[in-house]
């Protein structure tokens, strides 16, 4: 399959036209080299980084970095290139690392694009949490002072076509899986707990994932359907050993990705100085009922409001999640404390019961129905000088609380800083509560562009 | 059509008939209906300085055309680097609250935005969103002040005052003065005064160029903040009368090419 879509993009390449005649607006945008009339672009930035003061750690995430991002462009043929250079520490290791972010190329044209390589995507309309985007992976323990920066490339095959100027489809082949970055290894989650290598599944053309949208952008309301198959960047963890030789059971976990199939459709609608979102996905899995690692079918969805209040945009926003066929974990009741057989029962279910409970944490399964609000404010002030934003998370069923509050100043054209914070607690035993001693801090960055 | 009519609030269109007998209305009018490129392409420099003289630098690749009734305007920034990229998209209706989309390459995506009240600064400059589109002339009230020369212009002096309160927010002034070349209808110098009266901005227009269609377009517009002393110049790069580009460009799914 792969070798046929390389041999495709190369007839494409290969097809290509001579040089279309560009007005001023398409020219405009591109830096031709004068000898070839091509249309080449270097840009990127140079950034000191610093997230720490956590209580686990002084220096969560500390770094500096050179981006070079590449564009070529030549009649249909593109190239895109995003390339990053890093040095620093990152949880109190060490590291000097050289990431392609993302690198693609393929064909590009007003109707038709087709690119093959390493490319993010973000679906969905709503802000922050969107159940349609199950493309990419998140490399959640990437601190700094942008989220976006958490998202990840994943090799793949895309397509696009524009029906007219208001519909078009995309289709996306993943060949291999790309999971997405946790480091439960940094929470204290007792003695005893461990976690071992992550069982990938193997690379084969039937553990790709295919996914496509169709999308409608109308003046007066922009909505898409979705669909996805394939495994979730969003992985659960297996129990894979219980070792009882030391008296106190030892547990080592595994990272255990699942495969799911997910429908789904987001809207936006413009309401006079309103804007309503919407976004909706219904979840399909199996194999739920054995596998602690894989969650229950359920619809996820998200409502939001977005309005301009004195110059403040505010966005609020309901972020809900129905669990399908879901049964209440019943914690395990030791029958005999004086028959070792007893215990030793007991404990291997307690295991079974604490670990499946902590996946439907990482659910938000844990009930039927789980419930939260996210508030994002933003203001620009002195010209777009500063800016201030401030987000907001609440779930009202877990308890969990997230605040970020984010102060920028662009200093010249070039260079800007930044600095704020990320404060999380939740209960005991929540996945905030294990989160906020490695992820909580303050972070400051700055970062010159060319 | 937002930033094109920026340049164009100030034109044009010579003519030698009598206007000694003309209304502020009637020449205000005549300036505005003039106002007539269906299409066009163009790339613009805005030089944005503070109080302090300090200089920012945005500039801008643009395209307008109208289809059936809507003016659709599709603007990219190509410069500073930090938000090359940025591509907004507005569908300009009568009667209706303009339908805008904006592309941050940061967050990959198209978002549908509120379309931004008028009276508010256009990419962090003095000039406003409302100085960018052809002012609906109804909205305004017109008296002749006196005539002046101005750098050599013979000018009239032709106050044009909101006619309701309503009218101010949405402009975000109270009244305008603007210098209107007898003969030649191009506009030159326009004060503004804001809600309690006072002065507060004042526009210059200068390198007025014929084009093809033999109507006018200021290459170069300076807009001073007297109240908080920013200055922000405007200078026309590159202009094109018409467009080649079909329908399918000015489409939000465009907006990441």
């Amino acid at each position: 399959m792969i070798k046929r879509c390389l041999l495709l993009i190369m007839l494409c390449l290969l097809a290509a036209a001579a040089s279309r005649a560009q007005g001023l607006f398409e020219s405009a945008q591109e830096e031709p080299d004068k000898s070839t009339n091509r249309g080449i672009e270097f840009n990127g930035f140079a950034r000191g980084s610093a997230f720490g003061g956590s209580e686990s750690y002084d220096y969560s995430s500390v770094f500096g970095e050179f981006c070079l991002q590449g564009k070529f462009s030549h009649a249909n043929a593109y190239l895109y290139s995003d390339l990053r250079f890093r040095g620093g520490i990152n949880f109190d290791e060490e590291y000097v690392e050289f990431q392609l972010r993302e690198v693609y190329a393929g064909y590009n044209s007003d109707k038709f694009d087709l690119f093959l390589g390493n490319q993010i995507i973000t679906w969905g309309r709503a802000d922050g949490f969107n159940p349609t985007n199950n493309i990419t992976p998140n490399d959640y323990f990437f601190l700094t002072s942008d989220m976006d920066d958490q998202k990840l490339s994943n090799f793949m095959l895309r397509m696009k076509y524009r029906f007219s100027s208001v519909i078009d489809i995309e289709l996306i082949g993943i060949p291999v899986y790309s999971s997405s970055v946790y480091r439960f290894d940094l929470f204290d989650l007792g003695e005893g707990v461990s976690f071992g290598e992550a069982v990938l599944p193997e690379k084969s053309f039937g553990n790709g994932s295919v996914a496509t949208r169709l999308n409608f952008e109308f003046s007066k309301i922009g909505f898409s359907v979705s669909w996805f198959s394939g495994y979730d960047p969003f992985y659960g963890f297996n129990v894979d050993s219980v070792d009882f030789a030391t008296g106190e059971p030892v547990i080592t976990n595994t990272a255990t990705p699942y495969q799911k199939n997910t429908i789904g459709a987001d809207f936006t609608l413009p309401v006079n100085s309103w804007i309503l979102r919407g976004e909706a996905a219904y979840n399909i899995t199996t194999g739920y009922e054995q596998n602690m690692h894989v969650p229950n079918p359920d619809i996820a969805y998200v409502f939001g409001l977005e309005h301009d209040f004195w110059g403040v945009t505010t966005i609020l926003q309901y972020v809900g999640k129905y669990t399908l066929d879901f049964t209440k974990l019943q914690m395990p009741v030791l029958s005999d404390s004086f028959d070792p057989l007893a215990q030793m029962q007991y404990a291997v279910e307690m295991i079974k019961y604490e670990s499946t409970l902590f996946n439907r944490k990482m659910f938000y399964q844990q009930e039927e129905t789980n419930h939260a609000i996210v508030l994002l404010l933003s203001k620009a002030i002195a010209y777009d000088t500063w800016n201030i934003e401030l987000g907001g998370y609440y779930n009202i069923t877990s308890e969990e609380l997230m605040i970020r509050p984010k102060l920028t100043w662009r200093i010249s054209d070039a260079i800007a800083a930044s600095i704020g914070g990320s404060y999380m607690s939740g209960p005991d035993k929540s996945i905030f509560d294990y989160s906020a001693p490695v992820l909580s801090g303050t972070f400051i960055e700055l970062k010159a562009s060319f | 059509m937002k930033i094109i009519s920026l340049l164009l609030t100030a034109v044009l269109l010579a003519t030698t008939a009598n206007v000694s007998s003309q209304s502020a209305r009637e020449i205000s009018d005549k300036a505005s209906d003039q106002i007539d490129f269906k299409a066009m392409e163009m790339t613009l420099t805005l030089k944005i300085y503070d109080a302090k003289g300090r200089e920012r630098i945005r500039k801008i690749t643009t395209a307008s055309k109208k289809f059936g009734e809507i003016n659709k305007t599709i603007m990219k920034i190509t410069a500073p680097a930090d938000v090359k990229g940025t591509a907004v998209l507005i569908y300009d209706q009568k009667n209706k609250a303009d339908d805008m989309w904006i592309y941050m390459p940061a967050l990959r995506k198209t978002r549908r935005i509120l379309s931004s009240e008028k009276g508010k600064s256009f990419m962090s400059s003095e000039f406003t969103n409302a100085d960018m589109s052809k002012p609906n002339m109804d909205d305004f009230e017109y008296k002749i002040l006196s005539s002046e020369t101005y750098n050599d212009h013979l000018c009239w002096q032709i106050e044009t005052g909101c006619k309701n309160e309503d009218i101010e927010d949405e402009n975000g002034y109270s009244k305008k003065i603007v210098w209107i070349e007898k003969g030649t209808y191009l506009c030159f110098k326009i004060e503004f005064y804001d809600f309690e009266g006072e002065l507060f901005k004042i526009q210059y227009m200068e390198q007025y160029k014929k084009q093809s269609n033999a109507k006018y377009f200021a290459f170069y517009m300076k807009m001073e903040n007297i109240e908080n002393g920013r200055e922000s110049i405007m200078t026309i790069d590159k202009f094109q009368i018409g467009s080649n580009l079909n329908e399918s460009i000015f489409a939000p799914a465009m907006l990441d090419k």
